[in-house]
């Protein structure tokens, strides 16, 4: 058995990485409109000499009344000023702390030529203390000197809610902007600056985001996924070798063997899906279910029950009959021929009559989110089931119940084979438990838009999925790469503050599955991939359906009904060859 | 613009009441006030109140359960030349599997601010996508949903791993108005000379406002 750390890697984003990520997902930084203006002047004339005092308005509130006063203003007239989170960032900052850029070169000429100020040219007459020995001229030019630091600046809002000139003109009716005695001290000018849109996720990213943007603060969060302490914690979990833990891997194959017989049975494309529940350390398999998209509806198949009947019960019997009978070479034939006919009269049949990519409600996951409410309903308590009863009851009153068997053929979230069934069968969840609450997914493939949801609508604890669907999947949440262009959606479906339930989800990789011992199984990765981006085109139901791929295969069929060696002790040739990890999935 | 002047907006309205209908029986029965039809030349073809209390699964909205009636009798194909009129903007998971499934046009009441799938918090319906996207009209009888949903939200969810107490909770009545600056109302889109044309005319009228049902191009 391997040790857990060659099992999985784990594998969390790096910051720099990270940066990325939060870059391609908002246009990575936000243009803001910053004002600076002259809190030096008023500090300036605070200090010691009774004489200066004087020759500010003694009307003039104190000096940090100013910044209240401007953010106020802000607030008041600025629709949609804080609409976008930018509690990361500092609202004040002083110059010593931002990057030489934002302030911008010192325009010597223009302070040359400029009005003379406040703080460097009071009256004489009145600087001239009597009892002095020296000039006030020098005590004031040394001020200048000291006060040209003390200017604030301030991030007032996103570009976007207001233009530079608009805001200008806002500025300038009110104090200290608005003409008045003091006003030519308080000279307004705005300047847009690119800040973070986000908040960064390490120390290091504020420091360097400070350094190059704005000050940015780090608050020990992630808001792109859950607290790196969590992830962790929850790839031990995963991870951890013990007779009761299911290994990843297992459950992948788990998944992969789901997919494998829908498609075998012309039903869908080889895509599958294993609910687990984790119940201090104890895991129990909840439903295991395949995709079953192009399983003709009753109303597109006038012939359907019989051939229903015949995919599901008369093939079977048909290879067991054949086993039984000694294995004759003809029976056998028979049965593979059987299946060939069928499965290209399902093709012909889904082809003319179904919508393009199929009846969607028979994804892998809706189907497997569809058998855990039949698991909970089966083994309700009095009250949960009376409950789901009046329910029903309402149901059939507004005269929807009307065909039940439709309805079930519609979403189809009853076993269609004995793998499926075998594990549909146990009343092995947790009874009177939320949905999906908290349950473990694993997914041989990113699940769609629809299907991400289905899982944010399930409740569901941790998604685990293997391969990345570029064009159709909703969890990851990148969008364009800087080599390869567009890389996904940028749904990250998994983890959005705006929605009502957010969990942990992890690409999982095998690196190499060339040298593994079910290479044969004809999975090569990369033919995989080219068949699900034809499924994105709505092409799959012509080009994918498989059927009749994998004949040499039909023998082994007697395995989907045993138990399989899914627990990590039992589990010996599963890991050799490959170097699988877990990236964690942030939005 | 998802709350923009609907064209011929009597006859969506005349739909818009039969969903309106569906989502007062779901609350009768405990569920989620949210009721849909789907319509086809003219034709309520799937009717649907959200089930998920019936099937303890937290995805069996209006929408699907609509749709599983529909799919008794008729191929998933029928779809693209259907249109939807639910009560509540569907959801991200609905608006994909509409999406999907091809669905000619949808029409709603209010937006479903918590994850609504379609302008509430994500567009899925007209965001870059392997299919086709198709067109929403929302603010038909945008009050009544919104009402249908708080009386719903004052009661206790009590299969919740944790209910919150609501004892404390008023059933609010004032409806802030639409914030986007158009908000269409019934008069805009009525012609208003229509009785006064010839017959002729008003036979041409018709046709125009029938084609203006279909997908806007």
């Amino acid at each position: 058995m391997n040790a857990p750390s060659t099992l999985v890697t784990a594998l969390v984003r790096k910051p720099k990485g990270f940066l990325e990520h939060v870059f391609l997902l908002s246009t990575f930084a936000f243009s803001l409109a910053t004002a600076w203006y002259g809190v030096k002047a008023i500090m300036a004339a605070l200090p010691t000499s009774k004489s200066s005092t004087a020759t500010t308005s003694p009307s003039s509130p104190p000096p940090n009344k100013h910044a209240e006063w401007i953010l106020k203003v802000i607030k008041d007239n600025v629709e949609g000023q804080d609409a976008l989170d930018l509690q990361h960032l500092r609202r004040f900052a002083k110059p010593k702390f931002l990057p030489p850029h934002v302030i911008g070169e010192r325009d010597r000429i223009k302070e040359l030529y400029s009005v003379p100020r406040s703080w460097d040219a009071g009256p004489p007459s009145l600087m001239q203390d009597s009892e002095s020995p020296s000039w006030e001229w020098a005590a004031s030019a040394r001020k200048r000197n000291e006060s040209r630091a003390p200017t604030l600046y301030l991030l007032i809002c996103p570009t976007n809610v207001i233009g530079v000139k608009d805001l200008h003109d806002l500025l300038l009716l009110h104090p200290p902007f608005v003409s008045s005695p003091d006003s030519w001290s308080y000279p307004l000018e705005l300047k847009e600056v690119t800040v973070p849109r986000l908040a960064p996720t390490s120390p290091e990213q504020a420091a360097a985001w400070s350094d190059e943007y704005w000050p940015t603060f780090y608050r020990k969060t992630n808001p792109f996924g859950a607290h790196p302490a969590t992830i962790e914690k929850a790839e031990t979990e995963l991870q951890e070798p013990s007779t009761n833990n299911v290994s990843i891997e297992a459950m992948m194959q788990l998944a992969e063997q789901a997919g494998d017989a829908t498609e075998k049975l012309g039903y869908g494309i080889s895509t599958g899906c294993v609910i687990v529940e984790r119940v201090e350390d104890q895991t129990e398999i909840i439903a295991v279910a395949g995709d079953a998209r192009g399983k003709p509806l009753p109303s597109e198949n006038g012939a359907c029950v019989s051939l229903e009947d015949l995919s599901l019960e008369d093939l079977e019997e048909d290879d067991k009959g054949t086993r039984k009978g000694g294995g004759g070479a003809f029976a056998k034939k028979t049965a593979r021929k059987k299946r060939k006919k069928q499965g290209q009269k399902l093709a012909k049949l889904a082809e003319e009559h179904a919508c393009t990519s199929g009846n969607v409600m028979c994804h892998a996951v809706m189907r497997a989110i569809g058998m855990v409410g039949r698991k909970r309903l089966r083994i309700a308590s009095q009250p949960i089931s009376t409950r789901a009863q009046k329910a029903e009851a309402g149901f059939i009153s507004a005269g929807l119940a009307h065909d039940e068997k439709a309805r079930d053929a519609f979403f189809l979230d009853l076993p269609v084979n004995a793998l499926e069934q075998q594990y549909f069968d146990k009343d092995n969840i947790k009874a009177d438990g939320y949905l999906c609450l908290k349950l473990e997914i694993f997914l041989t493939h990113e699940p769609c838009i629809m299907c991400s949801m289905a899982l944010v609508h399930s409740r569901v604890g941790r998604v685990i999925f293997k391969h990345r669907m570029s064009e159709t999947g909703g969890l990851t949440a990148e969008m364009d790469s800087n080599d390869s262009g567009p890389v996904g959606l940028g749904y990250g479906l998994c983890w959005r503050k705006e929605l009502n339930w957010q969990f942990m989800c992890w690409e999982w990789t095998a690196a190499n599955r060339a040298g593994s011992a079910r290479a044969g199984r004809g999975k090569d990765i990369d033919a995989m991939n080219a068949a699900h981006a034809t499924l994105g085109d709505g092409r799959v139901l012509r080009n994918g359906h498989r059927v009749n791929g994998n004949t040499e295969d039909i023998e082994d069929d007697d395995d989907l009904s045993q138990e399989h060696d899914i627990y990590h002790d039992q589990d010996e040739d599963a890991n050799s060859g490959m170097n699988p990890s877990l990236t964690y999935v942030h939005v | 613009m998802v709350f923009g002047p609907i064209p011929n907006r009597e006859y969506h309205e005349g739909f818009m009441r039969k969903a309106v209908e569906m989502a007062e029986l779901a609350l009768l029965s405990d569920e989620t006030p949210v009721g849909c039809v789907f319509v086809h030349n003219d034709e309520v073809i799937g009717r649907g109140i959200n089930g998920t209390n019936a099937s303890l699964n937290g995805t069996r909205h209006a929408e699907f359960v609509a749709l599983a009636e529909i799919m008794a009798k008729h191929p998933a194909s029928i779809l693209q030349d259907t249109d939807l009129y639910v009560t509540v903007e569907p959801c991200i998971m609905c608006a994909s599997a509409l999406r999907q499934y091809k669905i000619r046009a949808v029409y709603f009441g209010c937006l479903n601010d918590r994850f609504g799938g379609c302008g509430g918090v994500m567009t899925v319906h007209q965001d870059r996508g392997v299919d086709p996207p198709y067109p929403v009209y929302g603010g038909l009888f945008r009050e009544e949903a919104i009402m249908l949903l708080r009386k719903f939200y004052v009661q206790e969810n009590n299969k919740a791993p944790d209910p919150k107490p609501k004892k404390n909770r008023e059933l609010k009545t004032e409806i802030l108005p639409i914030s986007t600056p158009k908000v269409a109302t019934p008069t805009v889109s009525t012609p208003d000379v229509e009785p006064k044309l010839p017959i002729l005319e008003r036979a041409a009228a018709a046709a125009a406002t029938a084609n203006m049902k279909g997908p806007a191009k």
